[in-house]
């Protein structure tokens, strides 16, 4: 099947439905004043999204529950984006409780192309996210960003790959993870820095929130540098509420659980700020609120 | 309105208070003074009811109820309010939204209704003004990048916002410059009334030159060793504080 878009709706139209998946929304919104040609495939391998030169477009995906029985997501994207062309993605994966989920994004970015990722993991008895970029062309930049927030034995798993293959490319990792009971969270980050990636700026974060003593985070960024003119960092870090915030919060009267909330609340935020789309920022904002609710 | 009863305290296994006897009236403004581990800070913390501090004798009664027995945001409900030595930055939260909702969730435990975000927008522009507070800093996150002085002024701001019955300040005029000593002086002196007393901890004499308070204890080693009126902080400032560790040693021994 193949889905060819002529003209990119104007604001006022609803945003074209795509990759029709059971069990999947998805909404591609694409904006150029002269028309463009957005190829989406749906193949045997998974499907296939083409973004033209010098096209912005905004892809958001959203999984939700297909009941509280188990079941099995399994999603394979490959997304290529031609010369200064820009695609922001948003990912929000709110499986039901027996699900087991797993997605595979593969992009590749040519010149001055550039891509920023939302991913957003918040249901699912397992959740495996993974991505793969390549900068393939000079001057491509990617910024991946993802929250994962896991109770009960969830557990969430975040692998992604990033490949600078030519000069002066820039990527941003920053992820961060919120595990309560027995939840499981795995960050696992590769960066690689081709030998003719010389000038690439790159950083990796993965910053983990324990709100118990049974609650896990792995976190494995990892730097692989074959160039030797190049910004590389990386940190991560597993840490708990702090105890100072918790009594400065209740010594001004809020009490012990609103005041854990509100911290947990702001620890998340960071992530939601970086999300340009007002109203997925409300989505995001009434979903975490429920999902506090209950921690 | 608070009766402190030979209360000792201890941090780990050290003890630090050793039996404090202290009576606050409302309306008064007490000082409580002493040289650096003399448990002052201690004190304060003891009496908001930090964690980490242990009270092992003594009693602490506040409007006619047990204040050690209760939870921190209990005791902040009841009234008391701690401004901190060190603020603590809460990256990720307004200080807006902070304040608002430490606000009404004192409302809620007096049984009053809360502040709508309308009215309470009027409330803090107004009491900004007090301390004479950046408004650009209320929506900025809680003391996160604030300078010393915007943290100290920070606390007195929720002073005013919270109308505390009972106010302990754990050395408000650390870490402050001349100009900003006197605008905190001015919103503590202007949140002074017959119906609230204060505590205030401090190693200098020079805050109480704008705060002038009705009673200075001194405090040396986990006990008051001395306490008078005003003019006592005068003549610390003049003779430091090592004639009365002494003058303690001789009592002790």
């Amino acid at each position: 099947m193949s889905f060819d878009m002529e003209k990119a709706p104007s604001p006022s139209e609803p945003p074209t439905s795509v990759l029709p998946h059971k069990g999947r929304g998805g909404l591609l919104e694409a904006r150029r004043n002269d028309g463009v040609l957005i190829l989406i495939e749906n193949t045997a391998e998974g499907d296939r999204l083409v973004i033209p030169a010098g096209c912005e477009a905004t892809l958001t995906e959203t999984y939700d529950p297909q009941g509280d029985d188990a079941y099995t997501t399994d999603s394979k994207l490959q997304i290529t984006l031609a010369e200064n062309a820009r695609l922001i993605h948003y990912k929000l994966v709110r499986e039901g409780p027996k699900a087991n989920h797993q997605s595979f994004l593969e992009v590749q970015a040519q010149k001055s192309a550039s891509f920023q990722s939302h991913v957003f993991l918040l249901g699912g008895a397992r959740v495996r996210n993974t991505i793969h970029v390549r900068l393939d062309g000079e001057g491509a930049d990617c910024s991946l960003n993802g929250l994962y927030l896991a109770t009960g034995e969830q557990v969430m798993e975040t692998h992604t790959l990033i490949d600078h293959i030519r000069p002066h490319g820039t990527s941003r990792e920053f992820y961060k993870g919120i595990l309560d009971q027995k939840a499981q969270g795995l960050f696992d980050g590769l960066i690689i820095v081709e030998k003719d990636a010389q000038k690439t700026d790159s950083s990796q974060t993965n910053k983990n929130l324990l709100l118990s003593n049974t609650a896990r985070a792995n976190s494995n960024p990892e730097l692989r540098i074959l160039a030797n003119d190049v910004k590389c960092k990386h940190g991560a870090t597993i840490g708990q509420l702090d105890p100072a915030q918790l009594f400065y919060m209740r010594s001004r009267g809020i009490s012990e659980a609103d005041a854990r909330r509100l911290l947990i609340y702001a620890f998340a935020s960071e992530m939601i700020n970086l999300v340009e789309k007002a109203s997925m920022r409300e989505t995001l904002e009434q979903n975490l609120f429920a999902k506090f609710q209950r921690i | 309105m608070l009766e402190i009863k030979n209360l000792q305290a201890s941090v780990g296994d050290k003890q630090i208070l050793r039996g404090i006897d202290l009576k606050v009236n409302k309306g008064e403004v007490h000082a409580i003074m002493g040289p650096n581990g003399s448990g002052k800070s201690t004190l304060a913390n003891v009496l908001a009811g930090r964690e980490g501090f242990t009270v092992t004798a003594g009693t602490a009664t506040y409007e006619g109820k047990d204040l050690l027995a209760m939870a921190p945001e209990a005791r902040a409900g009841q009234g008391v309010f701690l401004a901190f030595q060190y603020p603590v930055e809460i990256p990720g939260v307004t200080n807006n939204y902070f304040m608002k909702t430490a606000l009404n969730a004192i409302r809620r435990q007096r049984g009053e209704q809360e502040l709508d975000a309308v009215d309470f927008l009027k409330l803090i522009k107004e009491r900004a003004k007090l301390v004479e507070m950046d408004p650009a800093l209320l929506s900025r996150s809680v003391n996160e990048g604030f300078s010393g002085g915007e943290k100290k002024r920070n606390e007195i701001l929720q002073m005013a916002v919270l109308e505390p019955r009972l106010a302990i300040l754990d050395e408000t005029d650390s870490g402050l410059d001349i100009d900003a000593l006197q605008i905190v002086a001015k919103g503590i002196n202007a949140l002074r009334s017959p119906e609230r007393a204060f505590i205030m901890v401090t190693h200098y004499q020079r805050l109480l030159t704008y705060v002038q308070p009705d009673f200075v204890h001194v405090l040396s080693a986990g006990r008051i060793v001395k306490s008078g009126g005003k003019e006592l902080a005068l003549e610390l400032e003049k003779k430091g504080y090592g004639w009365l560790a002494e003058g303690e040693k001789v009592a002790v021994g």
